[in-house]
């Protein structure tokens, strides 16, 4: 399933933190609109570079790239070291 | 994986069966306890990589990550896309590392192999530090 939400959080040592709560699925409806209007230009630009070999590259990539983000869901990485912690989780 | 599994393999890596035996062996065990030798029951979803200072460590840094086996899988996908000349840099400078990998050589047809084989990955290395590499 696509990320719903995204947390970072930043902490150093000395005090200093800086955390936030991203909700992503705002971002994909927003993209949605986008991707619709873009989707026939980049079918034409593929069609016109098909013969170069880059068309089909182009045409693959798009969803290639739908698949990494949505299986990002999950995804955590939590780092802690002398000076500062790293906190990114994807729900 | 089971202690008689394990055994097996054992002893498969000590020379004392060859490969058919320890294939004969692997199957009795599976019709055993009712599962394939391949298929242990259970289905990863995630390789976890944790990474937490030992006793002696003067470094205490801690590393806990989790990734999504189809996240790998995709990730993976999305690298067959790069340029030729990209992924010639890409290799050069893993070289460098001292990393003999080349990326152009994982076809699509292989990646599904690739990270179903990650599922009985589980790296255990304890020194200063302890790194653990498991499917879960």
């Amino acid at each position: 399933m696509m990320p719903l939400t995204m947390k970072i959080s930043i902490r150093k040592n000395t005090g200093k933190a800086f955390s936030l709560w991203i909700p992503l699925f705002i971002i994909w409806l927003a993209a949605i609109p986008v991707v619709i209007l873009l989707s026939p230009l980049v079918l034409l630009v593929s069609l016109i570079l098909w013969p170069t070999g880059k068309g089909k590259v182009i045409l693959y990539f798009f969803p290639a790239l739908f698949r990494l983000i949505w299986y990002m869901s999950g995804l955590n990485i939590d780092i802690q070291t002398k000076s500062s912690t790293f906190y990114l989780n994807l729900l | 994986m089971s202690e008689e599994r394990k055994k097996i393999l054992e002893m498969l890596a000590e020379g004392k069966i060859n490969v058919e035996e320890a294939e004969k062996l692997l199957s009795a065990l599976s019709e055993d306890t009712g599962t394939f030798p391949e298929d242990s029951g259970k289905n990863p979803r995630y390789l976890r990589i944790m990474i937490e200072p030992g006793p002696e460590s003067k470094n205490q840094d801690r590393v806990n990550v989790r990734v999504p086996l189809k996240l790998i899988r995709a990730g993976l996908k999305l690298a067959s896309f790069i340029p030729g000349d990209a992924q010639t840099k890409v290799n050069e400078a893993l070289h460098e590392k001292g990393i003999e990998a080349d990326f152009s050589d994982i076809k699509p047809q292989n990646l599904d192999e690739l990270v179903s084989q990650l599922n009985d990955l589980t790296v255990n290395i304890e020194s200063k530090e302890t790194v653990r590499i498991f499917c879960e």
